[in-house]
């Protein structure tokens, strides 16, 4: 369903997506990674907004840039920016979008996905007057109407309440049933766990880590400890666990050896001349995987403000 | 086809929906009509406000299809643009739905402006010369915002183009045959206002209003018109994609 061959963007002389090679298929596909790793630039080309620099992609076998319209008419794109017309009805929403589809029989189809996403209640209130979670749906809404074959969301629970974002999470996990390919971007990595048949992780325009939650986690141990120590832990190593990376006050191991490392860990610390405030222990998670491979973000070296906007001013 | 006037029902619905919006865009060209069209004191002829009357009918196109160009530019911030580009509708549909809309807005505006004008004691015009009137219009409606459109999406945000449209429209408006004749213009601003595209529709307009058509008016004006709407949707094909 959806294919890239060393699939590359630079803006100037920034590289925002390199060399990506991506098989896409029936599945939910989270692309995870830090701000400014190249998501939204990997979606803006997947769905013909962004012309690659150099690189191939192909939507249901169509290329993405000799075949833009035929993409265009299996794909649906829901951008984060949250762009529903505040002043139209909920229904005149959907109708805008089954219109400009050219669906014959839209009036049908345009109730069945204001009930499929819960709107029917509120359908003729104006877009004004709904909450953050009910305009997501009604762009669900909006998105579904010609029935794609792929869809596109980025970062589609941003902003919202537990409650919403996991209303979202479901209609986008009913759809995968449906037999849709669903491509999310997202921040949060618990969400991606939950929903994500498989993830890839992104940081500085190339995949660290691609696979399903599941192995990903695996990979790293089956445990992660987390000490909070004082001192000098960023030169801090021992055989005996593996660090994965710091965050803040903590130090994060992964180990295979139960809860046995805890004694080992401590002394080990102690004798690096580290004061341990604490100790725990706990399954692994994708935000662990996160940490090992991209690390906090923080210490990326100087912060080029210009190229910065002009990435921005190109993306938008 | 369908496409651009899906996009221009949607504009119009916001629009219409926005009551302070609708009854703001009236204000100006009301004010002109009044403040100037009645009480501006003359000597080229008895009944300035049949004079002033086209002028402000152009006023009120020009002010309408500038705003294309901030419409634009808020569809893109807001991420509209993005959304309708990636739908299989023809991409130059959003652009002309965008051109039309403003221009029918313009002319809605003008209907009111030209009602207000008559009540306040200019000559009524006949059939026919509203119609040609209503044409005109709306060929210059097409050619501002065309010209309108191409700059926003030039520019890319919303500041500098407010400061380009602030920076451009007054000027054009004051340069042009809207409030005085070629005959009491200084020399230096008759020149100016024989060249200006604002006046090619005035003169075309108050030259309908005796039964002439001034096709050395009406044809450089049309021809402006398509030159420059073919460069606003190559520019917008080159800037989305």
């Amino acid at each position: 369903m959806i294919v890239t061959r060393n699939l590359t963007k630079y803006y100037g002389s920034l590289c925002a997506v390199s060399d990506l090679n991506l098989d896409i298929k029936g599945e939910i596909f989270g692309l995870l990674g830090p701000n400014g790793s190249g998501k939204t630039t990997t979606v803006l080309m997947l769905t013909t907004l962004l012309r690659p620099t150099s690189g191939d992609a192909y939507i249901c076998g169509y290329h993405t840039t000799r075949s833009a319209a035929k993409v265009r008419s299996v794909i649906s794109y829901v951008p984060q920016d949250m762009a529903v017309d505040i002043r139209l009805t909920g229904r005149e929403n959907v109708q805008l979008f089954a219109r400009l589809y050219g669906l014959a029989r839209s009036k049908d189809r345009v109730d069945e996905l204001l009930g499929l996403m819960g709107l029917s209640g509120r359908a003729d209130d104006l877009v004004s007057t709904y909450s953050g979670g009910m305009r997501r749906r009604l762009e669900l809404a909006q998105a579904l109407v010609h029935e794609p074959s792929v869809l596109f969301l980025d970062e589609p629970t941003i902003g919202l309440d537990v409650a919403a974002r996991r209303k979202i999470w479901g209609h986008i996990i009913s759809l995968r049933k449906k037999g849709m390919t669903v491509f999310v971007t997202t921040h949060y990595m618990e969400e991606a766990d939950h929903a994500c048949n498989r993830v890839a992780i992104i940081d500085r325009g190339s995949v660290a880590a691609i696979g399903t939650p599941g192995s990903l986690k695996g990979e790293l141990g089956k445990e992660i400890i987390v000490v909070r120590a004082e001192g000098d832990f960023d030169s801090f190593s021992t055989e005996n666990a593996t660090k994965i990376g710091c965050a803040g006050d903590e130090i994060v191991f992964s180990s295979d050896m139960g809860s046995d490392i805890v004694p080992i860990l401590t002394k080990d610390l102690h004798a690096a001349g580290l004061t341990v405030r604490s100790v725990s222990v706990r399954e692994p998670t994708l935000d662990d995987v996160f940490l090992q491979l991209v690390g906090q973000g923080d210490d990326r070296g100087p912060f080029d403000d210009r190229k910065f906007r002009m990435m921005l001013r190109r993306r938008g | 086809m369908r496409g651009v006037l899906e996009y221009l029902w949607r504009d119009m619905l916001r629009w219409t929906r926005g009551k302070v919006a609708v009854i703001s865009s009236l204000v100006m060209p009301a004010t002109w009509l009044i403040f100037v069209g009645l009480a501006l004191p003359t000597s080229f002829t008895t009944n300035y406000l049949d004079f002033i009357t086209p002028g402000i009918l152009v006023l009120t196109m020009l002010t309408a299809s500038f705003q294309a160009g901030s419409s634009l530019i808020f569809d893109k911030i807001l991420g509209f643009l993005n959304k309708f580009l990636a739908l299989p509708t023809p991409r130059e549909s959003i652009l002309l739905g965008k051109i039309f809309f403003s221009t029918a807005r313009g002319l809605l505006q003008a209907t009111v402006i030209l009602v207000l004008a008559v009540l306040l004691g200019a000559a009524s015009w006949s059939a026919q010369v509203v119609i040609l009137t209503y044409v005109l219009l709306g060929v210059f409606g097409i050619l501002i915002a065309s010209f309108a459109t191409t700059i926003a999406l030039h520019l890319g945000d919303h500041d500098s183009y407010a400061a380009v449209n602030a920076m451009i429209s007054m000027p054009l408006f004051f340069t042009s045959s809207a409030l005085m004749p070629y005959s009491v213009m200084p020399r230096w601003l008759a020149t100016l206002a024989s060249i200006n595209p604002v006046s090619f529709a005035i003169d075309a307009i108050r030259a309908v209003q005796v039964n002439v058509i001034m096709w050395d008016r009406i044809l450089p004006l049309t021809g402006m018109t398509l030159l420059v709407l073919a460069v606003s949707i190559i520019v917008f094909r080159r800037t989305s994609l």
